[in-house]
């Protein structure tokens, strides 16, 4: 049976004065946790609120998410102190799928970094060539740029400033990567709809399978109230979309499926 | 000591059930609770024909609980009979079928569908208070003759015990419960969601984007537990009570205030064990107490003169 866990918060790193990565201990977290699944996660307000997985730490039986202040329940997130308590329902959600993957491409911007380096790390673990490209704000914004350049083969960052890597988003590079580079590669994308939304056509374009992880408000988080749904193209002849769950059937979903 | 209570002709092993269109047809809280320990489980609103539910934005949170604005999202009556029914009975929990249409004929279709499959259903939960629906629901269950027209037509269609669960967004809910008794009802379900609002100051556009939506959670307890106090004091059917209760004493004051048995729903979106420890508690709160019955404290309530 799945629990909601009490957890402790074990350690946060401060990335920015609106931004931190924060580690808790929950060893059945840690055990199951997959690229692309998300935790839901307690604060002073009602609802909980959803979280992708940045990485877990199987041996310190840890895992952490990145926060980034978006409203008054992230706000009070950032202020924890080691050692708070929390409780937490996870691991949520369907991760991305690695099996059949050959070469991965990973996409992120935004919040969508953390749950991109989970990917990065597996696809280490997993042996797969891996490929990160992250769009970022301006340089001081590069968050775990470091442990991006240790986990991936190559890394690519750009900046809408042009303070650091290629000048623009990061269709800026895209466009600019040769064919020949792409062959056999799987696109995993986490970030703003818009970007997802420019890289899966970019990828289609390309012949590519290409994933995103779409982020909806959200309430159980797990499946139960209906209140994330996202639209995906109908299988059925002569229906546009159904309304899958965000939370519960994805939040990983086929970028060719999405209705943006 | 017993925790069992009866709903009119309906034993529940307790007096917790899961509130519509929290729990869906049971398989995702089946994950995080025994099912089979539940009183019963009230089904996600259905309707006759599948509803893809309203688009856009659809929760917004408040103090103390939230906004929906879900629009009864549902595989329609046939798909709930052909997949879901069967696996609500396996569940062990007490089966009730939420029933939501967009007029008379639409209710007169799916409970003569549904009263063929009488003997896997406790109870019929007629549906009529959605917020969120345009057409329909609420309309129907704003008012009394409305009520006790359609009640008394459809009790003649199904043997199975009707419950009406009605809205709080009117003036006087004992009238609309009067309605429904009236009219054969057996039991009365109080309160749907509450209709509100949310804004965003930047866009100055509503958050929801059906612009409003249904207030539950534990801000609205203390409105619910007047209304069920006010229904019990007028009917003399049995009141199940649903409206905030997020803990094993919120369920004693509903008890106490007149409800047989009670719903929870938004509690268990935040915390999906809730209900299962509710149970517990209730158990061992009666032991305590050397209360026999938890029955015998349905309308104990003593008011101040």
């Amino acid at each position: 049976m799945k629990e909601e866990y009490k957890i402790k918060l074990v350690s946060k790193e401060v990335l920015s004065p609106t931004c931190a990565v924060l580690t808790f201990y929950c060893p059945e977290i840690a055990e199951t946790a997959v690229p692309g699944q998300f935790v839901n996660l307690s604060c002073h307000f009602f609802l909980k609120r959803p979280f992708g997985i940045m990485c877990v730490d199987k041996n310190e039986k840890t895992f952490s998410v990145g926060v980034r202040q978006v409203g008054k329940g992230t706000e009070q997130i950032l202020e924890a102190q080691e050692g708070d308590t929390f409780t937490v329902l996870g691991p949520l959600g369907n991760g991305f799928p690695f099996d059949d993957v050959k070469k991965l491409l990973l996409v992120g911007g935004g919040t969508g970094i953390f749950p991109i380096y989970f990917a990065a790390e597996y696809a280490r673990e997993k042996n797969i060539p891996c490929h990160v490209v992250n769009g970022y704000r301006c340089k001081n914004d590069a968050f775990l740029y470091d442990r991006f350049s240790c986990v991936c083969g190559q890394f690519d960052v750009t900046t809408d400033a042009g303070d650091l890597g290629v000048h623009g988003n990061v269709m800026a590079y895209l466009s600019s990567v040769p064919d020949e580079e792409l062959t056999d590669t799987t696109v995993m994308v986490v970030g703003p709809g818009i970007m997802m939304r420019k890289v899966s056509e970019w990828a289609k374009a390309k012949g590519l399978t290409c994933y995103v992880s779409l982020e909806q408000r959200m309430a159980c988080g797990i499946g139960a109230c209906l209140v994330c749904v996202c639209k995906i193209k109908a299988e059925q002849e002569g229906k546009e979309f159904v309304h899958k769950r965000c939370c519960k059937d994805g939040p990983v979903f086929l970028a060719e499926e999405v209705i943006w | 000591m017993s925790i069992s209570v009866k709903v009119g002709s309906v034993n529940l092993k307790n007096p917790i059930i899961l509130a519509s269109g929290t729990c869906g047809f049971g398989r995702e809280l089946s994950e995080y609770m025994d099912l089979s320990k539940l009183g019963a489980l009230s089904s996600k609103g259905l309707t006759l024909l599948p509803r893809d539910g309203n688009q856009g934005v659809r929760v917004a949170e408040t103090p103390s609980g939230m906004l929906n604005c879900v629009g009864l999202q549902n595989p329609g009556v046939d798909a709930f009979l052909e997949t879901e029914l069967d696996y609500m009975v396996r569940s062990g929990a007490g089966v009730v079928v939420n029933v939501a249409g967009h007029s008379n004929e639409d209710y007169i279709a799916m409970v003569e569908k549904l009263d063929a499959y009488k003997e896997k259903i406790d109870a019929l939960e007629l549906n009529f208070s959605c917020p969120n629906v345009k057409e329909g629901c609420m309309v129907i269950g704003s008012s009394p003759t409305a009520i006790e027209a359609l009640v008394s037509d459809l009790r003649r269609r199904t043997s199975l015990p009707l419950w009406i669960k009605l809205t709080p967004n009117v003036t006087s809910i004992s009238e609309t419960a009067k309605g429904a008794e009236a009219g054969g009802a057996d039991a009365i379900v109080a309160i749907n969601t509450l209709l509100g609002m949310a804004i965003d100051i930047r866009t100055r556009r509503p958050l929801l984007h059906n612009n409003t939506g249904g207030l539950s959670g534990p801000c609205v307890k203390p409105v619910a537990l007047r209304m069920v106090h006010d229904i019990y004091e007028a009917v003399n059917i049995p009141v199940v009570g649903c409206g905030g209760i997020a803990t094993y004493e919120d369920v004693l004051e509903f008890m106490i205030a007149g409800a047989s048995a009670v719903e929870l729903g938004t509690i268990t979106l935040v915390h999906p064990t809730r209900p299962v420890e509710i149970i517990e508690d209730l158990a061992k709160y009666c032991e305590m107490n050397q209360i026999d019955e938890i029955a015998s404290l349905t309308g104990t309530l003593e008011l101040w003169r």
